[in-house]
């Protein structure tokens, strides 16, 4: 019987229209984007000179290899999301990389030629501490991994454990750093909080402890040695202490005393309130670091020093430098020093930093142009020709980080090319004397929200909308302003041929469609749209959708980390001239304090319109279809007090709202106290409670509450049933689908449960409770249906569960509907199906009239998206086939969906981690944009119904022509034939 | 039942020398239908071995990952294809290689609490059915993934062998239409009516005329026939003029 079911469902799914991408289609309207995120830890690969890869492990759980020449990917390896998956150190030997993965749980290497894992060990639990190459006569062949109570001995080229010994008195001592010079010996660092160091010295062949140094070294002054200490020269410990303002050195292969020297015996000050800190360099795990090291003094003050013969020896003080770094190649190490190159603020700096809170950080980066210098770490002396230019984005963030690639030139001298990565996530490589090889902005591999906003008309366009929009002024004049309309149309026309035409003649290379801000418009279709995207880091982005490329960035200082965003639009293209707007609502998780930020989505500019302050917590937001006298909508903002906020609040809006108020409902949710209540706004804008509802947060608490998309529309009011009856949809868009989970995650007692509830009155429309099933669940609502998925303890798999609500063969009120005015509750259908992989988001297509067919995109784990027609997941398939169900095209109820390849709407370019999918209508029935985001971002445009409304990409033109010409000439020589024959008649 | 399949299995089981699979003799009614995952249970490795026949591993293992459970848990792939994902605490997993390039069936695997595995074949439906797969898992990529529709190609052969293959295609559906439609006019309308009947014959021209609403206007084909004939010269002349010639005879 089963087997009957599936040959059914497969010739059902045969038979099916459906949509699929066409190999040739590759490309052509779609784009994706891979990131890795903010990067961790970078190395570049140097064990080949001529190398071109340089590794990062990023925040976000990435290790990936870069191309340096073009900043794509040579491959990128994405672990588990959270704790599990976090990158603790990378170390690189050859072409090896080494990675402590979750907390010391895991240790893995890599080869970074192929991209593919060497080996994998479990390590021994314990929290991670540090790690380091350990090697022996110049040779690398081992990693000590110490952890809070043990240090373990790996070798590079399997992963098997050498040695596994427990740190002596663990109680009292906080093991924090371990050290290897290549003489056999590993030396592991800890410190008794406030009072002294403790050293233990392990024989690297066995494991054993050659010395142990405790109690004598005393130092109060240190709680963190990676934080204040670093090993210079040959094993000198050297730590820095703020508050004693002085350099605490201390022999680790003799470890009497710790030698005091005060900074100012080297005529070093600290800058107030700043903690210094130390930058040594070990260029080989198998050598010793150099006795050259860095002092930072301040944000922007660092010295350059020598440890020579147990003197410290100032060698050159860099002020102001933002950054530096040591580089290393063949026997010549460097130190690369970043320094603003003029510091002239300019004054739309000064305003732009203004509005947000004066915070030192932001405030110390004011410099546009910074330069890059080499200096000789052996001398500290400037190497010529060594300036590269760095010009910073003004829209962006302050420089983090500076990691140096240096080689040798065939003169010997040192070349070099600078990573440089900004508080923003941006890492942008240069080269000397100041080009910008690439630029990666890592920001958008954490995009939080989205919106597609329509492009501005071009000025012929705008021309013509204005003639049918003016009054009517007498007919000469329409007539004249037609004809110069028309004559518009035809410069620009003529225009465009000849830009065809002179395009034709140059060589294809030199043809670029460059898109700028400037040239921006919309098409026809209105297919490209620009697309303006939030990311978590508050890095706002505008990219056109239809090539990928960012069009406009801006960095929002003093963004909380743990931000929420909302993104509104409040005014669209539309209202020529005046300019659209967007509206980023941006909330501190914790306080609830939100500020609002106005800009332009196209320029991305910040807008002249000043947002209100809000001084209370914000508890919702919502956007009213009112309209104020410049065409923005009305913003509503509720606070914790219950009181109401306007914005814009001019007095035009706040009349409007008065009229309005009695038909303005909303409602809070509360989910930590499973609270669910709405709200009616009074003419004085305060607020009014009309419902509540309960859910007791003891046994199941509300994970999400999902009402329509604003901008849907739906085309036919019902469906048409075999019998030629009309089955009407229930249509309520006021319809809120509240998901709960149970507290209880036992596979027999866990639950969830999905709540149908009318926003206005609080009246609950449907209830219904899935046994033996938790989160997460994914949820769409649309039309008259909730597409909802769950996974099944009882089974262990993924179900998906369908809700569709009819009114009944009558419709009660066909005009308008009213919350307040339906006396019958809809009839309810419901059915489940299995589906065969987890999912990782879910949204459906929209389209601008709700004619075309809807598809279900879901994003799965293995990077595909799926493109899952509706009518798959439709309450009404019956079980067994009649003939009515045939006749309104009914799939018979399969229990499995099935997930074909042929589906996936981004065919090999998988998005990692897909977080959300944005679907926007474009001006075509037929096509639907897509934006699916995660790690990756990938753009297309889908057709659920094929395109009806265009003719296809492969229609064949020559086929039609050659037949209409054919059929032209048949008709013609019949013709000819039947007077012939004719005239012969009249003969005869 | 369950006995009978039992005997051959653990044949299968000796004969690739799975020693493992001794562990499960005993009849087990669902696939650890009491196993349940414990937060602080043991850990366990789930291992085996991807194969993509007749190409290379390193062309495509580092575009792979192995999933398991979803991303509950993520292993990835060594050089040589093979695969272990660490830190698996005991329950059934669905473990599947994800490639965007090659298509690999998803294996289920099963962990006891004292780490005993077994790995067999998925079954979304009867989700107790066990149909045993080798542990240390061997996982076959079945081929490449057809993420493409074919474009729907149109040749004369094509039409000639099967018009009908797919007639739902619109310009194929005229086609037939404007080929076949006139065809059989032509061919089957006389001898289906009888045209000598005389009232047949009347009723017919004047549908004919019907057609041919004005006939004093100069019909485009007549035109064009004219035109091309005209620049032909005199040779075309002579020519139509032996084509009537026959017909004065005939008189």
């Amino acid at each position: 019987m089963a087997k009957l079911i599936l040959l059914w469902l497969k010739c059902v799914v045969l038979w099916a229209i459906v949509e699929a991408v066409f190999e040739d289609q590759v490309g052509k309207f779609d784009w994706r984007q891979q990131y890795v995120g903010k990067v961790r830890f970078s190395h570049f690969d140097t064990h080949v000179q001529s190398s071109k890869k340089v590794l990062v492990a990023t925040e976000r759980n990435v290790f990936a290899a870069l191309n340096t020449r073009t900043g794509e990917l040579f491959w990128r390896h994405v672990d588990k999301t959270g704790s599990e998956g976090n990158i603790d150190a990378l170390l690189q030997h050859g072409q090896d990389a080494v990675l402590v993965v979750g907390n010391g749980r895991l240790l893995r290497s890599w080869e970074i030629n192929v991209g593919g894992l060497n080996w994998e060990v479990v390590l021994d639990s314990g929290s991670f501490q540090s790690a380091c190459l350990v090697g022996q006569q110049d040779m690398v062949k081992h990693v000590a991994v110490l952890k809070k109570t043990a240090i373990s001995v790996h070798y590079l080229s399997n992963g098997h454990q050498k040695w596994i010994e427990n740190l002596p008195e663990t109680e009292t001592v906080d093991y924090q750093a371990v050290y290897s010079d290549g003489n056999g010996e590993v030396y592991v660092l800890g410190v008794v909080p406030h009072s002294h160091i403790a050293i233990v010295v392990y024989s690297m062949e066995d494991g054993e402890i050659i010395k142990q140094v405790n109690m004598s070294v005393e130092a109060p002054w240190l709680y963190n040695i990676q934080a204040s200490c670093v090993v210079v020269g040959q094993g000198m410990l050297t730590c820095v202490d703020s508050a004693g303002v002085s350099f605490y050195m201390l022999d680790l292969h003799l470890q009497l005393q710790m030698t005091q020297v005060p900074l100012q015996s080297l005529a070093l000050e600290v800058d107030p309130g700043f903690h210094p800190v130390l930058l040594s360099h070990q260029p080989n795990p198998a050598r010793q670091p150099l006795s050259e090291f860095f002092l930072q003094l301040g944000p922007d003050h660092y010295q350059l020093l020598q440890l020579n013969n147990g003197q410290i020896a100032a060698m050159r003080d860099f002020k102001p430098a933002l950054l530096v770094s040591f580089a290393t190649t063949g026997e010549k190490t460097v130190a690369a020093v970043m320094s603003p190159k003029n510091k002239t603020v300019s004054k739309c700096e000064i305003e732009r930093s203004l509005p947000s809170r004066p915070v030192f950080s932001s405030r110390a980066f004011l410099h546009i142009a910074c330069s890059v210098n080499l200096f000789s770490a052996e001398t500290g002396r400037r190497l010529l020709d060594t300036t590269l230019i760095v010009n910073m984005d003004p829209n962006g963030g302050k420089p983090e980080k500076l990691y140096v690639q240096a080689f040798l030139k065939k003169d010997d001298s040192v070349g070099y090319r600078a990573m440089v990565q900004t508080e923003d996530h941006t890492l942008t490589f240069i080269q000397q004397p100041g080009r910008v090889m690439w630029t990666r902005e890592e920001a958008l591999s954490d995009v939080v929200t989205m919106e597609m906003v329509d492009l501005p008309l071009t000025g012929t366009q705008a021309e013509l909308e204005g003639e049918f929009g003016k009054k009517a002024d007498g007919l000469m004049s329409m007539v004249m302003k037609r004809l110069s309309s028309q004559l518009i149309l035809l410069q620009a026309w003529i225009g465009h041929l000849w830009k065809l035409f002179y395009d034709a003649r140059k060589p294809r290379s030199q043809v670029k469609n460059d898109v700028t801000i400037e040239n921006l418009s919309r098409d026809e279709f209105n297919l490209q749209k620009m697309m303006v995207m939030v990311t978590a880091s508050g890095k706002l982005f505008g990219i056109d959708s239809k090539t990928g490329g960012i069009l406009w960035r801006h960095y929002l200082h003093n963004v909380p980390p743990n931000a929420a965003f909302k993104l509104m639009v409040q005014r669209t293209t539309a209202h020529f001239p005046h300019p659209p707007q967007c509206t980023l609502l941006i909330k501190d998780k914790d306080t609830g304090l939100g500020t609002l930020h106005v800009f332009n989505p196209i320029f991305g500019k910040k807008s002249h319109v000043t947002p209100p302050a809000l001084p209370q917590p914000i508890l919702q937001s919502l956007m009213l279809p009112l309209m104020d006298q410049d065409y923005a909508k009305v913003l509503l903002l509720v606070d914790d007090q219950y009181k109401v906020s306007a914005f814009p609040s001019t007095k035009n809006v706040l009349q409007q709202l008065q009229e309005m108020a009695a038909s303005i409902f909303f409602y809070l949710v509360d989910s930590s106290q499973g609270r669910l209540s709405g709200y009616r706004l009074r003419t004085d804008l305060s607020t009014e409670q009309i419902w509540e509802v309960i859910i007791p947060p003891e046994v199941q608490k509300i994970v999400s509450v999902k009402g329509k998309r604003p901008n849907e529309h739906v085309h036919s009011q019902g469906r048409v049933m075999g019998d030629r009856s009309v089955l009407y949809k229930y249509l309520n868009p006021n319809l809120l689908a509240v998901v709960t989970e149970s507290t209880d995650l036992h596979q027999e007692r866990s639950f969830i449960g999905i709540l149908l509830i009318d926003g206005v009155t609080g009246r609950i429309i449907h209830e219904a409770i899935q046994r033996k099933a938790r989160g997460p669940v994914h949820v769409v609502h649309s039309e008259n249906w909730v597409v909802y998925e769950y996974w099944s303890t009882k089974s262990r798999r993924n179900e998906f569960s369908v809700i569709e609500l009819y009114e009944g063969m009558e419709l009660y009120n066909s005009t308008v509907f009213s919350s307040l005015d339906r006396p019958h509750a809809p009839q309810v259908l419901q059915q489940s199906y299995i589906f065969p992989s987890s999912i990782s988001t879910m949204e459906a297509t929209l389209t601008e009239k709700g004619i075309t067919s809807r598809h279900l995109l879901i994003g799965l784990p293995s990077g595909g998206i799926l493109s899952l027609p509706k009518m798959f997941l439709d309450p009404r398939r019956p079980e067994i086939v009649s003939e009515q169900s045939r006749e309104e095209n009914l799939i018979p109820y399969a229990p499995e969906l099935l997930i074909r390849t042929e589906w996936f709407i981004n065919y090999n370019q998988t998005v990692s981690r897909v977080r959300g999918i944005y679907t926007a209508p474009s001006g075509l029935e037929s096509t639907c944009l897509v934006v699916a985001y995660g790690l990756d971002i990938y753009q297309t445009r889908v057709y659920p119904s094929k395109q009806f409304d265009v003719l296809k990409d492969d229609y064949d033109y020559m086929l039609i022509s050659s037949v209409l010409f054919a059929l032209f000439f048949a008709t013609m020589i019949s013709k000819r034939l039947a007077e012939v024959k004719l005239l012969n008649r009249a003969w005869r | 039942m369950l006995q009978r399949e039992r005997i051959p299995l653990q044949l299968i089981f000796l004969q690739a020398a799975l020693v493992v699979a001794w562990c499960f003799t005993d009849v087990e009614t669902g696939p650890g239908a009491g196993v349940s995952t414990q937060p602080n249970g043991d850990r366990f490795k789930i291992e085996g071995r991807a194969i993509v026949p007749g190409i290379k591993t390193q062309d495509w293992v580092s575009t792979a990952r192995v999933l398991v459970e979803g991303e509950e848990y993520v292993g990835f792939l060594r050089t040589d294809g093979s695969f272990a994902v660490n830190d698996v605490p005991s329950g059934s997993y669905v473990v599947e290689v994800v490639t965007p390039t090659y298509r690999f069936e998803p294996v289920r695997v099963d962990i006891t609490t004292k780490g005993k595995m077994r790995a067999r074949l998925v079954n979304y439906i009867k989700t107790s059915e066990v149909i045993r797969q080798p542990y240390p898992l061997q996982i076959r990529a079945s081929g490449p993934h057809s993420y493409f529709m074919k474009r729907e190609t149109w040749g004369w052969t094509d039409f000639l062998m099967n018009p009908m293959k797919d007639v739902y295609s619109t310009k194929k559906m005229m086609l037939v239409m404007m080929m076949v439609l006139p065809l059989l006019i032509i061919v089957l309308l006389p001898k289906v009516v009888n045209t000598n009947d005389p009232e047949m014959r009347k009723e017919m021209e004047q549908s004919m005329n019907m057609l041919n609403p004005n006939p004093e206007l100069p019909d485009v084909s007549e035109l064009m026939t004219k035109l091309f004939s005209g620049s032909k010269g005199s040779s075309k002349a002579g020519s139509s003029s032996k084509g009537t010639r026959p017909a004065a005879k005939r008189r």
